[in-house]
Protein backbone atom coordinates (compact mmCIF):
# COMPACT_ATOMS: atom_id res chain seq x y z
CA UNK A 1 0.00 0.00 0.00
CA UNK A 2 2.86 2.04 0.70
CA UNK A 3 4.81 1.38 -2.02
CA UNK A 4 1.16 2.25 -4.05
CA UNK A 5 1.07 5.90 -2.71
CA UNK A 6 4.35 6.91 -3.30
CA UNK A 7 4.12 5.63 -6.43
CA UNK A 8 1.07 7.98 -7.11
CA UNK A 9 2.43 10.56 -5.26
CA UNK A 10 5.22 10.35 -7.91
CA UNK A 11 3.03 10.47 -10.70
CA UNK A 12 1.63 12.86 -9.46
CA UNK A 13 4.69 15.42 -9.41
CA UNK A 14 6.46 14.36 -12.34
CA UNK A 15 2.96 14.24 -14.58
CA UNK A 16 1.75 17.59 -13.22
CA UNK A 17 4.74 19.40 -13.73
CA UNK A 18 5.39 17.68 -16.94
CA UNK A 19 2.01 18.92 -18.48
CA UNK A 20 3.17 22.26 -16.93
CA UNK A 21 6.32 22.65 -18.31
CA UNK A 22 4.59 21.43 -21.61
CA UNK A 23 2.46 24.53 -21.26
CA UNK A 24 5.10 26.87 -21.26
CA UNK A 25 6.90 25.42 -23.55
CA UNK A 26 3.22 25.90 -25.60
CA UNK A 27 3.53 29.47 -24.21
CA UNK A 28 7.08 30.61 -25.23
CA UNK A 29 6.79 28.62 -28.70
CA UNK A 30 3.47 30.60 -29.21
CA UNK A 31 5.02 34.15 -28.76
CA UNK A 32 8.89 33.24 -30.33
CA UNK A 33 6.91 32.61 -33.61
CA UNK A 34 4.46 35.34 -33.19
CA UNK A 35 7.15 37.87 -33.15
CA UNK A 36 9.53 35.89 -35.70
CA UNK A 37 6.37 35.99 -38.30
CA UNK A 38 5.52 39.38 -36.98
CA UNK A 39 9.03 41.07 -37.74
CA UNK A 40 9.79 39.09 -41.07
CA UNK A 41 6.44 37.98 -42.48
CA UNK A 42 4.23 40.95 -41.10
CA UNK A 43 1.35 40.63 -43.83
CA UNK A 44 0.04 38.27 -46.10
CA UNK A 45 0.13 40.52 -49.55
CA UNK A 46 -3.37 40.17 -50.96
CA UNK A 47 -3.66 39.59 -54.95
CA UNK A 48 -5.36 43.44 -55.94
CA UNK A 49 -8.75 42.33 -57.51
CA UNK A 50 -8.90 42.95 -61.03
CA UNK A 51 -10.97 46.49 -61.19
CA UNK A 52 -12.45 44.70 -64.98
CA UNK A 53 -14.34 42.27 -63.05
CA UNK A 54 -16.34 44.90 -61.42
CA UNK A 55 -18.63 45.49 -63.93
CA UNK A 56 -22.31 46.91 -63.01
CA UNK A 57 -23.99 43.55 -64.01
CA UNK A 58 -22.81 41.95 -60.60
CA UNK A 59 -23.94 43.61 -57.27
CA UNK A 60 -21.25 45.01 -55.03
CA UNK A 61 -22.35 42.78 -52.31
CA UNK A 62 -22.15 39.47 -54.13
CA UNK A 63 -18.88 40.67 -55.91
CA UNK A 64 -17.76 41.23 -52.23
CA UNK A 65 -18.84 38.13 -51.13
CA UNK A 66 -17.35 36.14 -54.38
CA UNK A 67 -13.96 37.98 -53.27
CA UNK A 68 -14.43 36.80 -50.11
CA UNK A 69 -14.82 33.29 -50.72
CA UNK A 70 -12.04 33.19 -53.30
CA UNK A 71 -9.69 34.52 -50.44
CA UNK A 72 -10.69 32.14 -48.29
CA UNK A 73 -10.38 28.97 -49.82
CA UNK A 74 -7.27 29.59 -52.01
CA UNK A 75 -5.70 31.40 -48.83
CA UNK A 76 -5.04 34.63 -50.16
CA UNK A 77 -3.41 33.33 -53.38
CA UNK A 78 -6.45 33.03 -55.91
CA UNK A 79 -7.47 35.72 -58.50
CA UNK A 80 -10.61 36.90 -59.88
CA UNK A 81 -10.15 37.54 -63.83
CA UNK A 82 -13.49 37.27 -65.18
CA UNK A 83 -16.90 36.54 -63.74
CA UNK A 84 -19.59 35.60 -65.95
CA UNK A 85 -23.30 35.09 -65.59
CA UNK A 86 -25.01 32.03 -67.72
CA UNK B 1 -52.88 -43.56 -32.22
CA UNK B 2 -49.17 -44.40 -32.50
CA UNK B 3 -49.00 -42.05 -36.21
CA UNK B 4 -50.70 -39.40 -33.90
CA UNK B 5 -47.75 -39.90 -31.20
CA UNK B 6 -45.53 -39.49 -34.03
CA UNK B 7 -46.61 -36.79 -35.54
CA UNK B 8 -46.80 -34.73 -31.90
CA UNK B 9 -43.30 -36.20 -31.18
CA UNK B 10 -42.12 -34.94 -34.69
CA UNK B 11 -43.74 -31.41 -33.90
CA UNK B 12 -42.05 -31.12 -30.54
CA UNK B 13 -38.91 -31.86 -32.13
CA UNK B 14 -38.87 -29.16 -34.95
CA UNK B 15 -40.13 -26.66 -32.00
CA UNK B 16 -37.37 -27.75 -29.57
CA UNK B 17 -35.01 -27.32 -32.32
CA UNK B 18 -36.55 -23.96 -33.42
CA UNK B 19 -36.09 -23.28 -29.39
CA UNK B 20 -32.29 -24.43 -29.65
CA UNK B 21 -31.45 -22.59 -32.71
CA UNK B 22 -32.96 -18.84 -31.04
CA UNK B 23 -30.82 -17.40 -28.11
CA UNK B 24 -33.90 -17.72 -25.94
CA UNK B 25 -32.69 -20.50 -23.58
CA UNK B 26 -29.27 -18.61 -23.08
CA UNK B 27 -30.84 -15.46 -22.40
CA UNK B 28 -32.73 -17.41 -19.46
CA UNK B 29 -30.35 -18.95 -18.55
CA UNK B 30 -28.18 -15.94 -17.83
CA UNK B 31 -30.26 -13.36 -17.35
CA UNK B 32 -27.87 -11.05 -16.26
CA UNK B 33 -27.46 -10.40 -19.89
CA UNK B 34 -31.22 -8.46 -19.82
CA UNK B 35 -29.12 -5.75 -17.56
CA UNK B 36 -27.08 -5.32 -20.83
CA UNK B 37 -29.31 -4.77 -23.24
CA UNK B 38 -31.30 -2.72 -20.77
CA UNK B 39 -28.01 -0.45 -20.60
CA UNK B 40 -27.73 -0.74 -24.28
CA UNK B 41 -31.41 0.61 -24.69
CA UNK B 42 -30.37 3.81 -22.46
CA UNK B 43 -27.03 4.45 -23.67
CA UNK B 44 -29.19 4.12 -27.49
CA UNK B 45 -31.79 6.53 -25.83
CA UNK B 46 -29.36 9.17 -24.22
CA UNK B 47 -27.38 9.16 -27.97
CA UNK B 48 -30.47 9.29 -30.30
CA UNK B 49 -33.05 11.31 -28.27
CA UNK B 50 -30.96 13.09 -25.23
CA UNK B 51 -28.51 13.97 -28.19
CA UNK B 52 -25.90 13.11 -25.61
CA UNK B 53 -22.78 12.88 -27.66
CA UNK B 54 -24.63 10.89 -30.84
CA UNK B 55 -21.62 9.87 -32.57
CA UNK B 56 -20.31 7.57 -30.09
CA UNK B 57 -22.73 6.51 -28.00
CA UNK B 58 -24.88 5.17 -30.48
CA UNK B 59 -21.85 2.93 -31.93
CA UNK B 60 -20.92 2.42 -28.40
CA UNK B 61 -24.50 1.07 -27.30
CA UNK B 62 -25.08 -0.44 -30.50
CA UNK B 63 -22.08 -2.57 -30.00
CA UNK B 64 -23.19 -3.40 -26.21
CA UNK B 65 -25.84 -4.89 -27.52
CA UNK B 66 -24.48 -7.13 -30.62
CA UNK B 67 -21.82 -8.52 -27.90
CA UNK B 68 -24.74 -9.62 -25.41
CA UNK B 69 -27.16 -11.40 -28.46
CA UNK B 70 -25.82 -14.99 -27.54
CA UNK B 71 -24.60 -17.38 -29.97
CA UNK B 72 -23.93 -14.14 -32.32
CA UNK B 73 -19.97 -14.15 -32.12
CA UNK B 74 -19.93 -10.52 -31.64
CA UNK B 75 -18.50 -10.15 -28.21
CA UNK B 76 -15.03 -9.44 -27.30
CA UNK B 77 -13.06 -12.16 -25.95
CA UNK B 78 -10.06 -11.77 -23.49
CA UNK B 79 -6.85 -11.57 -24.52
CA UNK B 80 -5.66 -15.32 -22.99
CA UNK B 81 -8.56 -16.58 -25.28
CA UNK B 82 -5.96 -15.41 -28.45
CA UNK B 83 -2.61 -16.55 -26.60
CA UNK B 84 -0.93 -19.46 -28.00
CA UNK B 85 1.90 -19.43 -26.02
CA UNK B 86 3.49 -16.68 -23.43
CA UNK B 87 4.89 -14.39 -26.92
CA UNK B 88 2.60 -15.98 -29.34
CA UNK B 89 -0.72 -15.22 -30.50
CA UNK B 90 -3.26 -16.00 -33.03
CA UNK B 91 -3.51 -14.07 -36.36
CA UNK B 92 -6.14 -12.54 -37.78
CA UNK B 93 -7.55 -15.17 -39.97
CA UNK B 94 -7.74 -17.66 -36.96
CA UNK B 95 -9.13 -15.06 -34.48
CA UNK B 96 -11.76 -13.89 -37.18
CA UNK B 97 -12.43 -17.75 -37.57
CA UNK B 98 -12.83 -18.75 -33.90
CA UNK B 99 -14.18 -16.05 -32.66
CA UNK B 100 -16.23 -13.68 -34.90
CA UNK B 101 -15.77 -10.85 -36.93
CA UNK B 102 -16.10 -8.27 -33.71
CA UNK B 103 -12.95 -9.69 -32.46
CA UNK B 104 -10.86 -9.80 -35.91
CA UNK B 105 -11.69 -5.67 -35.42
CA UNK B 106 -11.11 -5.80 -32.39
CA UNK B 107 -7.69 -7.45 -31.96
CA UNK B 108 -6.52 -5.19 -35.48
CA UNK B 109 -7.88 -1.89 -34.86
CA UNK B 110 -7.98 -1.47 -31.05
CA UNK B 111 -5.62 -3.87 -29.20
CA UNK B 112 -3.04 -2.07 -31.36
CA UNK B 113 -4.03 0.94 -30.62
CA UNK B 114 -4.89 2.79 -34.23
CA UNK B 115 -7.86 4.41 -33.90
CA UNK B 116 -7.56 6.68 -31.21
CA UNK B 117 -4.67 8.48 -33.11
CA UNK B 118 -6.41 8.11 -36.28
CA UNK B 119 -9.21 9.83 -34.39
CA UNK B 120 -6.85 12.80 -33.12
CA UNK B 121 -5.84 13.73 -36.97
CA UNK B 122 -8.94 13.94 -37.78
CA UNK B 123 -9.46 15.75 -34.23
CA UNK B 124 -6.55 18.34 -35.31
CA UNK B 125 -7.73 18.91 -38.54
CA UNK B 126 -10.48 20.34 -36.90
CA UNK B 127 -9.14 22.49 -34.49
CA UNK B 128 -8.43 26.25 -34.37
CA UNK B 129 -5.26 27.03 -32.67
CA UNK B 130 -6.13 30.71 -33.45
CA UNK B 131 -7.82 31.59 -29.59
CA UNK B 132 -5.18 29.42 -27.84
CA UNK B 133 -2.30 31.81 -30.04
CA UNK B 134 -4.31 35.28 -29.17
CA UNK B 135 -4.58 34.31 -25.29
CA UNK B 136 -1.48 32.04 -24.90
CA UNK B 137 -0.81 32.70 -21.04
CA UNK B 138 -4.73 31.15 -20.62
CA UNK B 139 -3.83 28.05 -21.90
CA UNK B 140 -1.72 27.10 -19.12
CA UNK B 141 -5.03 26.66 -17.11
CA UNK B 142 -5.49 23.81 -19.55
CA UNK B 143 -2.55 22.36 -17.21
CA UNK B 144 -3.95 22.73 -13.91
CA UNK B 145 -7.60 21.50 -15.28
CA UNK B 146 -5.29 17.84 -15.46
CA UNK B 147 -5.21 17.78 -11.01
CA UNK B 148 -8.38 15.56 -11.25
CA UNK B 149 -6.56 12.70 -13.01
CA UNK B 150 -3.59 12.26 -11.12
CA UNK B 151 -5.63 12.74 -7.88
CA UNK B 152 -8.24 10.50 -8.62
CA UNK B 153 -4.89 8.27 -8.99
CA UNK B 154 -4.27 8.59 -5.57
CA UNK B 155 -7.75 7.96 -4.74
CA UNK B 156 -8.20 4.70 -7.27
CA UNK B 157 -4.64 2.91 -6.03
CA UNK B 158 -5.76 3.55 -2.33
CA UNK B 159 -8.99 1.65 -3.14
CA UNK B 160 -7.61 -1.00 -4.58
CA UNK B 161 -6.99 -0.83 -7.94
CA UNK B 162 -3.39 -1.46 -9.33
CA UNK B 163 -1.76 1.27 -10.67
CA UNK B 164 -2.17 0.85 -14.14
CA UNK B 165 -5.74 0.30 -13.47
CA UNK B 166 -5.95 3.43 -11.49
CA UNK B 167 -4.21 5.24 -14.25
CA UNK B 168 -6.55 4.32 -16.96
CA UNK B 169 -9.49 5.05 -14.46
CA UNK B 170 -8.03 8.17 -13.85
CA UNK B 171 -7.62 9.59 -17.26
CA UNK B 172 -11.34 9.72 -17.30
CA UNK B 173 -10.15 13.16 -15.84
CA UNK B 174 -8.89 14.48 -18.81
CA UNK B 175 -12.28 14.83 -20.69
CA UNK B 176 -10.87 13.31 -23.73
CA UNK B 177 -12.36 9.77 -24.88
CA UNK B 178 -9.34 8.78 -27.62
CA UNK B 179 -6.86 9.95 -24.90
CA UNK B 180 -8.81 7.45 -22.39
CA UNK B 181 -9.72 5.06 -25.15
CA UNK B 182 -5.76 4.65 -25.49
CA UNK B 183 -4.49 4.80 -22.09
CA UNK B 184 -6.81 2.08 -21.13
CA UNK B 185 -5.42 0.12 -24.74
CA UNK B 186 -1.66 0.24 -23.56
CA UNK B 187 -2.48 0.08 -19.59
CA UNK B 188 -5.61 -2.10 -18.73
CA UNK B 189 -7.46 -2.99 -21.81
CA UNK B 190 -9.67 -5.86 -19.56
CA UNK B 191 -11.19 -1.98 -18.61
CA UNK B 192 -12.07 -0.59 -21.98
CA UNK B 193 -15.47 -0.76 -22.11
CA UNK B 194 -16.47 1.09 -18.25
CA UNK B 195 -13.99 3.28 -19.25
CA UNK B 196 -14.84 4.69 -22.52
CA UNK B 197 -18.17 4.57 -21.31
CA UNK B 198 -17.20 6.80 -17.98
CA UNK B 199 -15.23 8.71 -20.39
CA UNK B 200 -18.12 9.31 -23.26
CA UNK B 201 -20.57 9.70 -20.81
CA UNK B 202 -19.55 12.50 -18.52
CA UNK B 203 -17.92 14.25 -21.53
CA UNK B 204 -21.92 14.16 -22.75
CA UNK B 205 -22.74 15.72 -19.39
CA UNK B 206 -20.63 18.64 -19.53
CA UNK B 207 -23.56 20.80 -19.70
CA UNK B 208 -24.45 19.77 -15.82
CA UNK B 209 -21.25 18.79 -14.37
CA UNK B 210 -19.81 22.51 -15.36
CA UNK B 211 -22.25 24.60 -14.08
CA UNK B 212 -22.25 22.52 -11.31
CA UNK B 213 -19.08 23.00 -9.77
CA UNK B 214 -19.15 26.68 -10.92
CA UNK B 215 -22.10 26.93 -8.72
CA UNK B 216 -20.27 24.98 -5.56
CA UNK B 217 -17.07 27.23 -6.18
CA UNK B 218 -17.58 30.36 -7.96
CA UNK B 219 -19.40 33.73 -6.61
CA UNK B 220 -20.99 36.43 -8.95
CA UNK B 221 -18.73 39.22 -8.47
CA UNK B 222 -15.92 36.13 -9.88
CA UNK B 223 -17.76 35.10 -12.70
CA UNK B 224 -18.70 38.78 -14.23
CA UNK B 225 -15.26 39.71 -14.71
CA UNK B 226 -15.12 40.97 -18.28
CA UNK B 227 -12.06 39.58 -20.39
CA UNK B 228 -12.94 42.37 -23.43
CA UNK B 229 -12.85 45.15 -20.38
CA UNK B 230 -9.73 43.69 -18.94
CA UNK B 231 -7.64 43.08 -22.31
CA UNK B 232 -8.82 46.89 -22.86
CA UNK B 233 -7.13 47.92 -19.62
CA UNK B 234 -4.03 45.44 -20.03
CA UNK B 235 -4.28 44.84 -23.55
CA UNK B 236 -1.39 41.56 -24.83
CA UNK B 237 2.50 42.49 -25.33
CA UNK B 238 1.74 41.16 -29.39
CA UNK B 239 -0.87 41.77 -32.05
CA UNK B 240 -0.58 38.69 -34.30
CA UNK B 241 0.35 40.87 -38.32
CA UNK B 242 0.05 37.56 -40.27
CA UNK B 243 -2.39 34.47 -38.49
CA UNK B 244 -2.00 32.05 -41.21
CA UNK B 245 1.78 31.98 -40.90
CA UNK B 246 1.85 31.80 -36.63
CA UNK B 247 -0.90 28.79 -37.25
CA UNK B 248 1.48 26.76 -39.62
CA UNK B 249 4.65 26.81 -38.26
CA UNK B 250 3.03 26.01 -34.59
CA UNK B 251 1.66 22.72 -35.25
CA UNK B 252 5.52 21.76 -36.80
CA UNK B 253 7.50 23.60 -34.29
CA UNK B 254 5.11 22.69 -31.11
CA UNK B 255 5.04 19.03 -32.45
CA UNK B 256 8.93 18.82 -32.51
CA UNK B 257 9.18 20.24 -28.69
CA UNK B 258 6.82 18.46 -26.95
CA UNK B 259 7.52 15.03 -29.18
CA UNK B 260 11.13 15.66 -27.88
CA UNK B 261 9.95 16.54 -24.39
CA UNK B 262 7.59 13.43 -23.67
CA UNK B 263 8.08 10.97 -26.48
CA UNK B 264 5.36 9.02 -25.35
CA UNK B 265 2.69 11.59 -25.96
CA UNK B 266 3.76 11.42 -30.06
CA UNK B 267 0.87 8.95 -31.05
CA UNK B 268 -1.99 11.28 -29.85
CA UNK B 269 0.17 14.59 -29.70
CA UNK B 270 1.97 14.02 -33.61
CA UNK B 271 -1.40 13.22 -35.35
CA UNK B 272 -3.16 16.25 -34.08
CA UNK B 273 -0.74 18.42 -34.80
CA UNK B 274 -0.49 16.61 -38.10
CA UNK B 275 -3.83 17.46 -38.66
CA UNK B 276 -4.05 20.98 -37.73
CA UNK B 277 -1.28 21.51 -40.01
CA UNK B 278 -2.96 20.30 -43.41
CA UNK B 279 -5.78 21.62 -42.03
CA UNK B 280 -3.79 25.79 -41.77
CA UNK B 281 -2.30 24.87 -45.46
CA UNK B 282 -5.18 25.24 -46.94
CA UNK B 283 -6.07 24.21 -50.60
CA UNK B 284 -2.88 22.42 -51.59
CA UNK B 285 -3.48 19.94 -48.73
CA UNK B 286 -7.27 19.99 -48.77
CA UNK B 287 -7.71 16.75 -49.96
CA UNK B 288 -6.14 15.71 -46.50
CA UNK B 289 -7.49 17.71 -44.63
CA UNK B 290 -10.87 16.44 -46.15
CA UNK B 291 -9.55 12.74 -45.89
CA UNK B 292 -8.65 13.58 -42.17
CA UNK B 293 -11.44 14.75 -41.08
CA UNK B 294 -14.21 12.72 -42.74
CA UNK B 295 -13.10 9.55 -45.35
CA UNK B 296 -10.60 8.02 -42.07
CA UNK B 297 -11.99 10.09 -38.72
CA UNK B 298 -15.71 9.09 -39.68
CA UNK B 299 -14.97 5.00 -40.17
CA UNK B 300 -12.60 4.98 -37.36
CA UNK B 301 -15.30 6.53 -35.26
CA UNK B 302 -17.77 3.59 -36.28
CA UNK B 303 -15.14 0.80 -35.82
CA UNK B 304 -14.17 2.59 -32.21
CA UNK B 305 -17.70 2.71 -30.99
CA UNK B 306 -18.94 -0.86 -32.05
CA UNK B 307 -15.38 -2.74 -30.91
CA UNK B 308 -15.60 -0.40 -27.75
CA UNK B 309 -19.30 -1.05 -26.96
CA UNK B 310 -18.60 -5.59 -27.76
CA UNK B 311 -15.87 -5.30 -25.12
CA UNK B 312 -19.05 -5.15 -22.70
CA UNK B 313 -20.18 -8.38 -22.16
CA UNK B 314 -22.21 -8.83 -19.02
CA UNK B 315 -19.51 -11.22 -17.59
CA UNK B 316 -16.82 -7.77 -17.74
CA UNK B 317 -19.46 -5.25 -17.25
CA UNK B 318 -21.55 -6.36 -14.18
CA UNK B 319 -18.55 -6.41 -11.79
CA UNK B 320 -18.44 -4.04 -8.37
CA UNK B 321 -15.30 -2.07 -10.23
CA UNK B 322 -17.38 -0.70 -13.27
CA UNK B 323 -19.68 1.31 -9.96
CA UNK B 324 -16.52 2.46 -8.98
CA UNK B 325 -15.12 3.25 -12.66
CA UNK B 326 -18.28 4.92 -12.83
CA UNK B 327 -18.16 7.25 -8.87
CA UNK B 328 -14.14 7.48 -10.02
CA UNK B 329 -14.66 9.12 -12.92
CA UNK B 330 -16.81 11.61 -12.27
CA UNK B 331 -14.85 13.02 -9.44
CA UNK B 332 -11.85 12.78 -11.79
CA UNK B 333 -13.71 15.07 -13.68
CA UNK B 334 -15.27 17.33 -11.34
CA UNK B 335 -11.80 18.11 -9.75
CA UNK B 336 -10.30 18.35 -13.01
CA UNK B 337 -12.86 21.57 -13.48
CA UNK B 338 -12.79 22.32 -10.03
CA UNK B 339 -8.58 22.61 -10.85
CA UNK B 340 -8.84 25.17 -13.03
CA UNK B 341 -11.13 27.20 -11.33
CA UNK B 342 -9.17 27.43 -8.68
CA UNK B 343 -5.42 27.72 -10.75
CA UNK B 344 -7.51 31.02 -12.04
CA UNK B 345 -8.64 32.47 -8.62
CA UNK B 346 -5.18 32.03 -7.47
CA UNK B 347 -3.60 33.88 -10.21
CA UNK B 348 -6.22 36.66 -9.64
CA UNK B 349 -4.29 36.73 -6.10
CA UNK B 350 -1.35 37.99 -7.68
CA UNK B 351 -2.42 39.61 -10.84
CA UNK B 352 -3.78 43.33 -11.39
CA UNK B 353 -5.58 41.42 -14.71
CA UNK B 354 -8.16 39.65 -13.57
CA UNK B 355 -9.37 36.57 -15.42
CA UNK B 356 -12.76 35.06 -14.84
CA UNK B 357 -12.51 31.85 -13.04
CA UNK B 358 -14.59 29.88 -16.04
CA UNK B 359 -11.95 29.90 -18.26
CA UNK B 360 -10.14 27.50 -15.76
CA UNK B 361 -13.28 25.09 -15.75
CA UNK B 362 -12.87 25.13 -19.53
CA UNK B 363 -9.41 23.71 -19.34
CA UNK B 364 -10.61 20.39 -19.84
CA UNK B 365 -10.51 18.90 -22.97
CA UNK B 366 -14.17 18.44 -24.40
CA UNK B 367 -14.07 20.79 -27.09
CA UNK B 368 -16.09 23.23 -28.17
CA UNK B 369 -18.32 21.99 -25.55
CA UNK B 370 -16.88 23.22 -22.38
CA UNK B 371 -16.39 26.81 -23.73
CA UNK B 372 -20.08 26.70 -25.23
CA UNK B 373 -21.16 26.01 -21.53
CA UNK B 374 -19.05 28.45 -20.11
CA UNK B 375 -20.22 30.94 -22.61
CA UNK B 376 -23.52 30.44 -21.65
CA UNK B 377 -22.98 31.28 -17.79
CA UNK B 378 -21.07 33.99 -18.42
CA UNK B 379 -24.14 35.86 -19.91
CA UNK B 380 -26.55 34.40 -17.71
CA UNK B 381 -24.53 37.04 -15.78
CA UNK B 382 -23.88 39.44 -18.08
CA UNK B 383 -25.74 39.09 -20.99
CA UNK B 384 -22.55 41.24 -23.28
CA UNK B 385 -19.58 39.13 -21.55
CA UNK B 386 -18.77 36.52 -23.88
CA UNK B 387 -16.00 34.61 -22.78
CA UNK B 388 -16.31 31.52 -25.66
CA UNK B 389 -12.25 32.58 -27.47
CA UNK B 390 -10.70 32.93 -24.15
CA UNK B 391 -12.23 29.32 -22.92
CA UNK B 392 -11.28 28.14 -26.13
CA UNK B 393 -7.94 28.89 -25.20
CA UNK B 394 -7.42 27.02 -22.24
CA UNK B 395 -9.79 24.49 -23.31
CA UNK B 396 -7.98 23.49 -26.65
CA UNK B 397 -4.67 23.14 -24.48
CA UNK B 398 -6.50 20.81 -22.67
CA UNK B 399 -6.37 18.52 -25.11
CA UNK B 400 -2.88 18.68 -25.44
CA UNK B 401 -1.99 18.68 -21.28
CA UNK B 402 -4.64 15.63 -20.89
CA UNK B 403 -1.90 13.67 -24.02
CA UNK B 404 1.05 14.87 -22.52
CA UNK B 405 -0.49 13.19 -18.96
CA UNK B 406 -1.25 10.31 -20.66
CA UNK B 407 2.47 9.79 -22.24
CA UNK B 408 3.58 10.24 -18.52
CA UNK B 409 0.99 7.65 -17.11
CA UNK B 410 1.87 5.01 -20.39
CA UNK B 411 5.81 5.87 -19.68
CA UNK B 412 5.68 5.46 -16.02
CA UNK B 413 3.17 2.41 -15.93
CA UNK B 414 3.60 0.88 -19.69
Amino acid sequence: MDANLSLSLLLMVVGMTTVFITLFSVVIIGNLIIRVVNKYFPEEVKKAVSTAITSSTIEKNKMAAIIAAIDIVTAGKGKIIQVEKK
Amino acid sequence: MSAYFTIQHTIMDIIYKLYEMTAIGNIIASPEILIMYALGFLLLYLGIVKKYEPLLLVPIAFGVLLANFPMGQMGVVPADLIKIDEHTHMNLFDIAHNYGIMNYLYYALIKTGILPPLIFMGVGAMTDFGPMLRNLKLSLFGGAAQLGIFAVLIIAMLFGFTPKEAASLAIIGGADGPTAIFTTIKLAPHLLGPIAIAAYSYMALVPVIIPLIVKLTCNEKELKINMKEQDKLFPPKYQIKNIRAVKIAFPIILGTVIIVLVPSSAPLLGMLLFGNLVKEIGTDTQRLTVAATDYIMNPATIFLGLTVGATMTSEVFLDPQTIMIIVGGFFAFAISVAGGIYAVKLTNLFSKKKINPLIGATGLSAVPMASRVANEISTKYDSKNHVLQYCMSSNVSGVIGSAVAAGVLISFLG
